[in-house]
């Protein structure tokens, strides 16, 4: 056998040199800092150090583990810091396929889902309830939290799309428009569009680049400027139409 | 180039008694040396060289009928038998969305009421957490493959996508996915809508089957470059779940991330052994 082996292992190493330049672009700092930026959480005002601390020592019991907090002390907290103990942690698992991975130049794409909240945690029945039983709390209180810093992190983007807070559509704009640097609330738009079914997004280009029988969960358009207008002046409309 | 079966010797012979059901379903031999691995523009799993030491890994994934004999001889209790927080899957939920279910379990890898594994013996075992996994390998006096290991073997000396080229349409031939567009209804178009038993899709080169889809396949170690984080696993090949739509993974290059304790009714193993 040994023949072979060094034939097999001499035509191995003549595949491997024939791709020899192929050597790996770390992505930009602007795309790494671009990457963090989407994963950045808001953390509700509401008795946070209260509830990060019930986190941190009765739910969270080592760093192996996530536990869920347990009924008599979740169903003790008042509503404000229910929405702060959801924000801030999930009490489910995720599955194990990374959705959003790192890309290269990530922020000049505007992409067609949102990232991951909690990496490989998600959240539960109960807390997926709880931000739909209160669906008009969960919309005046993700307000007056943004209202202090212009951003809406990723655990607010998903909770209106969750909730499917269409009437927040001219609030996503105004806070997207303050900095015009996070593509992320373009995607949250197109979302809402797209779980409405609104049938001028359901019949563009972008709905079918992103969402059509043939896209996948990494797909994104271009952040031009053009495609950034268009997403706005579509949600607008959209919402227009749901108020006549 | 295609290096095919030149690497491949199986080993039908295996000492350790626990051993028993793999020595019929065999293994792969690998032999030490360098090896690409990766993908060309991929973060996570960039192209590049690695050296490994000769290896066996098993052909299949492990089987219900394996895992009952570990439990049977030890007295196991998995992670989602003793935290009741296994999460299944059942049609109509929205894509990556997964439901907890506290009497699902290996034995019952999608809840109590969607029935038990009597008639599924030859399936891969699922609704194991990372823990469970490496549990059965100290038993069994193997190991996870480690993550290059894995990919080393599904690769199969082949530096495309996928073992056969780069055409994803060719998986039917391969491998037990998601075919429906979204998870709304229930998709069986394969002949299954939850795992196939193992074996039951073409092989790759080096005879190694279900190494796209049917179940993740939990690996040890940690995304190149990255720092050893104890409390996630990684896990490859995609899962029946699959779909080319969401989680696209049935490939030689993806790598998932799992929290060690996370128990998924597409989550399995199979096994890798020193030379």
């Amino acid at each position: 056998m040994k023949p072979l082996l060094l034939f097999s292992a001499v035509l191995l190493s003549a595949t491997i040199s024939a791709q020899d330049d192929t050597t790996w672009k770390e992505p930009s700092k602007e795309s790494q800092a671009y990457h963090k930026f989407r994963q950045h959480l808001s953390y509700p005002p509401y008795s946070y150090d209260k509830i990060n601390e019930i986190v941190r020592k009765q739910v969270v019991t080592d760093s192996d583990d996530n536990l869920v907090m347990k009924d008599k002390a979740y169903n003790e907290l008042f509503p404000r810091e229910k929405f702060t103990y959801i924000m801030i942690h999930g009490e489910t698992y995720s599955q194990n396929c990374d959705a959003m991975p790192p890309i290269q130049d990530e922020q000049t794409k505007i992409f067609g889902h949102l990232p991951d909240v909690f990496n490989e945690f998600n959240w539960s029945e109960r807390q997926a309830k709880f931000l739909a039983d209160n669906r008009d709390s969960v919309m005046v209180w993700i307000r007056e939290c943004v209202s202090k810093n212009y951003h809406i992190g990723v655990n607010f983007k998903l909770a209106i799309q969750q909730i499917n807070a269409t009437e927040m559509i001219p609030f996503i704009i105004k806070t997207y428009k303050m900095k015009q640097k996070d593509n992320d609330l373009l995607t949250l738009l197109m979302l809402l569009m797209k779980d409405n079914s609104y049938p001028p997004f359901l019949s563009s280009a972008s709905y079918k680049k992103l969402y059509g029988d043939n896209s996948n969960y990494q797909d994104f358009i271009l952040a031009t400027k053009a495609n950034r207008e268009l997403i706005i002046k579509r949600a607008t409309d959209f919402y227009n139409g749901l108020k006549n | 180039m295609d290096l095919k079966i030149s690497f491949l010797f199986t080993a039908f012979v295996l000492t350790a008694s626990p051993f028993s059901a793999q020595v019929k379903n065999g293994f792969a031999f690998v032999p030490g040396g360098e090896y690409a691995v990766g993908k060309i523009g991929h973060l996570l799993n960039p192209y590049r060289k690695v050296t490994v030491d000769s290896f066996f890994i098993a052909k299949t994934e492990v089987t219900n009928r394996q895992f009952e004999e570990f439990v049977q001889a030890t007295g196991y209790k998995t992670d989602a038998e003793r935290m009741h927080n296994a999460m299944i899957f059942v049609p109509g939920l929205k894509e990556f969305e997964w439901k907890q279910d506290s009497s699902a379990n290996w034995k019952f890898p999608n809840g109590i009421s969607r029935g038990g594994i009597e008639t599924k013996m030859d399936h891969p075992v699922t609704t194991i957490s990372y823990t469970d996994a490496v549990a059965y390998c100290q038993w069994a006096g193997a190991r996870l493959p480690t993550l290059d290991e894995w990919e080393i073997a599904c690769r199969a000396g082949t530096s495309t996508d996928y073992f056969w080229g780069d055409n994803r349409e060719q998986i039917k031939k391969y491998a037990n996915i998601w075919y429906g567009r979204n998870h709304l209804t229930a998709d069986s178009s394969d002949g299954y809508m939850y795992t196939s038993p193992v074996g039951s899709f073409d092989p790759n080169p080096w005879g190694l089957y279900d190494v796209y889809g049917n179940v993740f396949e939990l690996c040890d170690g940690e995304l190149y470059g990255n720092k050893k984080n104890k409390s996630i696993a990684h896990a490859r090949g995609g899962s029946w779940w699959c779909s080319k739509n969401a989680c696209n993974f049935f490939n030689s290059y993806d790598i998932g991330r799992i929290n060690i304790h996370a128990s998924f009714s597409n989550l399995g193993f199979r096994i890798a052994k020193n030379y």
